[in-house]
C-alpha cells in the first residue's frame, strides 16, 4: 500500500536524528576548543618539545691544554680517540639493548647495566660513555651498523696522553671521570657527561686553565636518530699550556737515583722557590686513568699496601731525625743557648733526667762545637743544647723555619707534620711533657712529624740566609689564560727573616763540612760544586723495640736522609732526598743526592 | 530501473562535492606524509578514491529498498565471513581482521559496518511505535550482537566500538527509553570492568592507562599520543607550511598517512586548517544527517542516520584521540585517512544516503 508510505508519519525519529546529530556537532566543537588550548594557548610549549625532538645536541670534548716542563718539553699531551655513548632515550627495550650492545662491543653485560645504574640520575638524552680510548678501526664496525643501533653514538675525542708515561706522575696527576655526585654538586656548571677532570696534581691545581672550553654542535635528526643536517656548531677551545717550573732531565734522574726504592727525590731553586724536580717511589703511569675502565687496575693500585698514588713529597710523614739538627742548631744560636765556639764534650755517652743516652759513635767525638757537631752529626751535643733549650723553645725554633705548616705547594693534599710542644700535648694527649721526651726531640725523633718538602724548604731557607722562597711548580701560563696564578716567584711566606744571616752562616759552615771535610755528609761530595747539606737516619721504631729485633737477629733499618744544597755562595739548587728503610743517611741518601748535584753542574747550570 | 535523469538531478551535487573534497585534503596530506616513504600511498590513495567512486555509483543506481530486501542474506554472509576470518586469517599488528582473496586483501568487518545499516533498516522499517519495546530491544541486540562478538574477537576494538555507536544510535532513533539507556550504561560499565580484568590484551590496557598519562609510557603508547599533540601544538595559528612539519618529515609522528594524519594537517596547516576541515566536515556531516527530512520512508531515515552516525562518530573519535582525549583505538578519519577499505566504506555509507535522498519522490 504505496500510498499509507508517503503520508507515514516519521517526525518522531527526524526528530531523534537530528538530536544525535546536534549532540555530535557540540562534542566535535569542544573538541575544537581543545585543539585552541593545544595549538595555541600551548604553541610554545609544544614548539620546544617539538624543537628538543628534531634537534640534538652534542658536546664536543675540548682538547686540555698542554703541560710542558721549564725547557717547554711536553709531559702531557693530546691524542686522537674515539668513545662510544649510549642514549637512553633512544632505548625501547633496555635489557635487549644491553645484550645487542654487549655483544657489538664484546663487553660484559653486567659491565654495562652497571654503568648505566650508575649514570641513572643523569637526563635521558646525556649520552653515557660505555667504552672509550677506541680507535678508528675499532669504532668502524659500530659506525657500520648505525642503523640498528641508534641508541649508540660515537665521537671523536681528543684524550689525555703522557709521553713520558710515569714521569712526574705525582706532580702532573691524573684525570678521572666526573663522578654523578660531582655533576650534581655543580648544577651551574656546564658538565659534559663522561667530562674527564684532573683528580690529583697539577692536572686538578690548574684544571680550570687546562680544560679549555667545550664546543656543542646542534644536529636535526629524526626519529632513529640519523643525523640530517647540523644546525650550529660551536667549536671547542683548546685548555691553555701550562709551564712548570720542573726540569725534565733532573726529574728523570731524580726517578733514576731512586733506584726503585720507596722514596723521594725533591730538588728546587733555593732563591725562587721553583721545584726542578719531584719523585716520589713507587709511582704509576697516569695513561692508566685515561680511560674510564680500569676497575682492576685501578684497584690494584689503591690497595697496594706501598701507596703508589701518594705522593710520597708532600703527604709523606717521617720523622726528621738529625736533618733536624739544622732546627737545633738555628734556634741555639738564634736564641744564644750557645755560641759557634761553645764546645761540648762527646765521650759516646751521657746521663740526662737520669737515663743514659748514647751517640750513635760510640767511641765518642771528644770536644765538639757547632759546626763539627753538625759535620759529625754529634748527638751529645745537640742532647745538651735540647735540655738547655727545652720543648718549647725548640718548637717555637721549628716552628719559625716553617716546620709544622704546609709549605704552601701548589698541589692539593699536603700534610702539615708535626712539632710537638708542651702545650700540644696537654691539649690532645691530654698528658703533661716529660723532660725526657725533649731529649729525643732534640736528635728529632719522637713526635715530630716532617713531609720531604717541608725539609727542601728548609734547606732553601738555610740557602738563603733566611729569606723564605715558596715551593712551587707553576712557571707560566699564556696570556689571558683564565684563572691562571701571577706567574710565581714564590715569595711571600714569612717576610722577615727568622734568624740573623750570620746564625745561617755558622749553621752553613758546619753542613759544608758535612760534605766536603769528611763529615757524615761526604757521600754527596761532587769535585768543585761546594755542597752544603746535611744527613739524617731516623728510627722507624722505638729505641727500645729496635733493640729486642737486633737481638733477635732481624736488621733494623731506617729511613735515610740527605738534605743540602750548592753552591755555598749563591745557592742554586737544594736537593732532599728520603729512601725509605735505607739505612744509613750518609750512606744511602746522599749518593742520590750528589747524582743530582752532578748532573745540575754538568748539564743544567749556566745553561 | 535505471538511472534517468530525473534521478541525477536529485543527487546532492553539494555532499558529493563535500567528500570529493577531503578526499583531496587527504591526498595532499598524504602525500606530505608519506612522499619520503616507498609506495606512493598518494597515488594508491587517488585509485582508492576512483574505485570507491565508481562502487558510490553503483550503490546509486540500484534503489536501496532493494539492498534492504537482501539484508537477511548480506547478513548471513557477513557473519559467515567474520567467522572465517577468525579461523582462517593470519595475525597482523597483533589482530585477525584482514582476510586475503587472491590479491585482493579486505576485511569483513569494514563490510559489516555496512550491512548492519541495512540490516537496521530492514528491522525498524515497519516498527512504528513510539519506544522500543523489551523484546525489540532484545531481538536487535542479538541480531547485532553476534558480528560484533567476532569483531571482538579479532580484535578490533576501534572497529567494534563504532560498532557499538551505531547499533545505539539504531536503538535511540528507534526509541529506546531513558531508563533502558541508563541500564545499557551501567551494564557497560560492568563489562568494562569484567572485560577490563579478564578479556582486554595487554596492549589495550596501555592504550587506556595512557590516555590518563600519556607519560605513563611515553616510549610506548604514550608515545603516539605525546608525539601527536607535539605536532599539533607546534603548529601553533598558521602551522609550519605544507611538508615543512618536523614532526611529520623527520617521522617523529606515528602512523603519519593514517590514523594520524589529522595531527599532520594540525603541524603543517595550523590552527586554521584544523579549523577549516572541521567546519567543513560539520558542513559535510550537516549536509548527511539533516536529509533524513528528505526520506520518503521510515527505512531510509534509519539509513541516512546509521551511515551518517558511522561517519561521525569515527571523525569524533579520531580527532579526539589524536590530541589525546580519546584511547589510540585505531579509528582513522574518514575520507581523509589512507586506506582503501575505510576509504570504500565510507564512500558507501555516503552513496546510502545520497541514494535515499535522491529517490524522496520516486513512488514505486
Amino acid at each position: 500500500m504505496p500510498q499509507e508510505k508517503i503520508y507515514e508519519d516519521l517526525s518522531l525519529v527526524r526528530r531523534r536524528a537530528n538530536t544525535v546529530f546536534w549532540v555530535i556537532s557540540a562534542l566535535i566543537f569542544l573538541a575544537l576548543s581543545y585543539y585552541w588550548k593545544i595549538q595555541i594557548v600551548d604553541h610554545k610549549k609544544f614548539s620546544g618539545l617539538a624543537e628538543a625532538n628534531r634537534t640534538r645536541q652534542r658536546a664536543l670534548a675540548a682538547p686540555r691544554g698542554l703541560i710542558r716542563d721549564r725547557n717547554d718539553v711536553i709531559l702531557a699531551d693530546n691524542r686522537a680517540s674515539f668513545k662510544v655513548s649510549l642514549v637512553r632515550e633512544n632505548i625501547k627495550d633496555m635489557e635487549a639493548s644491553l645484550a645487542a650492545v654487549g655483544r657489538l662491543l664484546e663487553v660484559d653485560v653486567e659491565t654495562l647495566r652497571k654503568r648505566v645504574e650508575q649514570f641513572k640520575d643523569l637526563q635521558q638524552f646525556e649520552p653515557i660513555v660505555i667504552e672509550d680510548g677506541l680507535s678508528s678501526v675499532d669504532v668502524a664496525p659500530i659506525e657500520s651498523r648505525r642503523l640498528e643501533f641508534p641508541e649508540l653514538v660515537v665521537d671523536a675525542e681528543p684524550q689525555r696522553f703522557y709521553p713520558k708515561g710515569t714521569l712526574a706522575a705525582h706532580v702532573l696527576g691524573y684525570l678521572q671521570e666526573r663522578t654523578p655526585e660531582e655533576i650534581r654538586a655543580e648544577p651551574d656548571r656546564a658538565a659534559r657527561a663522561g667530562e674527564m677532570v684532573g683528580k690529583t696534581g697539577v692536572e686538578r691545581e690548574y684544571d680550570d686553565i687546562l680544560k679549555g672550553e667545550d664546543g656543542k654542535i646542534i644536529e636535526v635528526v629524526d626519529s632513529l636518530g640519523r643525523v640530517r643536517s647540523e644546525k650550529a656548531r660551536q667549536n671547542p677551545v683548546q685548555g691553555g699550556d701550562v709551564v712548570l717550573t720542573l726540569d725534565y732531565r733532573l726529574q728523570a734522574m731524580a726517578e733514576e737515583a731512586l733506584e726503585g726504592r720507596e722514596g723521594v727525590v725533591v730538588a728546587l731553586d733555593p732563591q725562587s722557590g721553583e721545584i726542578l724536580a719531584l719523585a716520589s717511589f713507587p709511582t704509576f703511569d697516569p695513561n692508566r686513568f685515561i680511560t674510564r675502565f680500569t676497575p682492576t687496575e685501578w684497584l690494584q693500585l689503591t690497595n697496594d699496601p706501598l701507596s703508589p698514588l701518594e705522593n710520597r713529597a708532600i703527604r709523606g710523614l717521617y720523622a726528621p731525625g738529625s736533618i733536624f739538627k739544622l732546627v737545633m742548631s738555628l734556634g741555639g744560636l738564634g736564641f744564644g743557648y750557645v755560641t759557634p765556639d761553645t764546645s761540648v764534650y762527646c765521650s759516646g755517652s751521657t746521663e740526662i733526667y737520669g737515663a743514659v743516652r748514647h751517640c750513635w759513635f760510640v767511641p765518642g767525638h771528644g770536644p765538639m762545637n757547632l759546626a763539627d757537631a753538625i759535620k759529625n752529626s754529634c748527638n751529645i751535643y745537640f742532647y745538651t743544647l735540647g735540655r738547655r733549650m727545652g720543648i718549647d723553645m725548640i718548637a717555637m725554633a721549628a716552628g719559625r723555619l716553617g716546620l709544622g705548616k704546609k709549605t704552601g705547594v701548589d698541589l692539593a693534599g699536603e700534610k702539615e707534620g708535626l712539632v710537638p710542644s708542651s702545650e700540644w700535648k696537654t691539649r690532645t694527649l691530654k698528658t703533661p711533657w716529660y723532660l725526657g721526651e725533649t731529649i729525643s726531640v732534640a736528635i728529632g725523633q719522637g713526635q715530630l712529624q716532617v713531609t720531604p718538602l717541608q725539609i727542601a724548604a728548609l734547606t732553601a731557607l738555610v740557602a738563603n740566609l733566611g729569606t723564605p722562597a715558596r715551593p712551587h711548580l707553576f712557571k707560566s701560563a699564556p696570556a689571558g689564560a683564565k684563572a691562571g696564578p701571577a706567574a710565581d716567584d714564590g715569595a711571600g711566606a714569612a717576610a722577615e727573616p727568622p734568624f740573623k744571616p750570620a746564625t745561617f752562616k755558622s749553621v752553613i759552615a758546619g753542613m759544608w763540612k758535612s760534605v766536603n771535610d769528611g763529615g757524615t755528609g761526604r757521600g754527596a761530595f761532587v769535585e768543585g760544586m761546594d755542597i752544603c747539606g746535611k744527613t739524617g737516619s731516623t728510627q722507624v721504631v722505638s729505641r727500645e723495640s729496635a733493640e729486642r729485633l737486633s737481638r733477635a737477629g732481624r736488621e733494623v733499618k731506617t729511613h735515610s736522609w740527605f738534605s743540602g744544597f750548592a753552591p755555598r755562595d749563591h745557592p742554586r739548587i737544594v736537593v732532599t732526598v728520603l729512601v725509605e728503610y735505607g739505612g744509613g743517611g750518609g750512606a744511602t741518601a746522599a749518593p742520590v743526592a750528589a747524582r743530582m748535584f752532578e748532573l745540575f753542574n754538568k748539564e743544567i747550570q749556566g745553561k | 530501473m535505471m538511472f534517468d535523469r530525473r534521478l541525477i538531478q536529485e543527487v546532492d551535487w553539494v555532499l558529493l562535492g563535500l567528500v570529493l573534497l577531503h578526499s583531496l585534503i587527504g591526498v595532499f596530506f598524504i602525500y606530505s606524509s608519506s612522499h619520503f616513504l616507498a609506495g606512493d600511498y598518494y597515488v594508491r590513495q587517488l585509485i582508492w578514491i576512483g574505485a570507491s567512486l565508481i562502487a558510490l555509483v553503483l550503490v546509486l543506481v540500484i534503489d536501496y529498498k532493494f539492498f534492504v530486501s537482501l539484508a537477511v542474506y548480506f547478513y548471513g554472509l557477513t557473519v559467515a565471513l567474520l567467522a572465517a576470518t577468525l579461523v582462517f586469517a593470519r595475525f597482523v599488528a597483533g589482530t585477525k581482521s584482514w582476510i586475503t582473496l587472491g590479491l585482493m586483501q579486505f576485511q569483513p568487518s569494514e563490510m559489516a559496518k555496512i550491512v548492519m545499516i541495512l540490516v537496521f533498516a530492514r528491522l525498524f522499517a515497519e516498527y512504528k511505535n513510539a519506544y522500543l519495546t523489551a523484546q525489540h530491544t532484545l531481538f536487535a541486540l542479538l541480531l547485532s550482537g553476534a558480528p560484533l562478538i567476532l569483531i571482538i574477537l579479532q580484535p578490533d576494538l576501534g572497529t567494534a566500538m563504532t560498532f557499538l555507536a551505531v547499533i545505539g544510535g539504531a536503538l535511540i532513533l528507534a526509541g529506546l527509553k531513558k531508563k533502558a539507556i541508563l541500564l545499557f550504561l551501567l551494564a557497560a560499565l560492568v563489562l568494562g570492568i569484567g572485560g577490563w580484568s579478564v578479556g582486554l590484551k595487554d596492549y589495550q590496557k596501555k592504550r587506556l592507562t595512557t590516555l590518563i598519562n600519556p607519560l605513563h609510557d611515553p616510549k610506548g603508547s604514550g608515545y603516539q599520543v605525546i608525539q601527536s599533540k607535539i605536532a599539533l601544538g607546534a603548529g601553533g595559528l598558521s602551522g609550519k607550511g605544507f611538508m615543512k612539519g618536523s614532526q611529520s618529515q623527520l617521522r617523529f609522528l606515528p602512523a603519519r598517512h593514517t590514523d594520524f594524519i589529522f595531527s599532520v594537517i594540525g603541524e603543517e596547516a595550523g590552527f586554521l586548517g584544523v579549523f577549516a576541515v572541521i567546519v567543513l566536515y560539520f558542513f559535510m556531516l550537516a549536509r548527511m544527517f539533516l536529509s533524513v527530512s528528505k526520506a520518503r520512508d521510515r527505512a531510509g531515515v534509519y539509513i541516512i542516520f546509521t551511515a551518517s552516525l558511522l561517519i561521525a562518530f569515527q571523525f569524533l573519535v579520531n580527532i579526539l584521540m589524536i590530541i589525546g582525549l580519546f584511547p589510540v583505538v585505531g579509528i582513522t578519519l574518514p575520507f581523509i585517512s589512507y586506506g582503501g577499505s575505510s576509504l570504500l566504506t565510507s564512500y558507501i555509507a555516503c552513496g546510502l544516503v545520497l541514494n535515499v535522498k535522491m529517490r524522496r519522490f520516486a513512488n514505486v
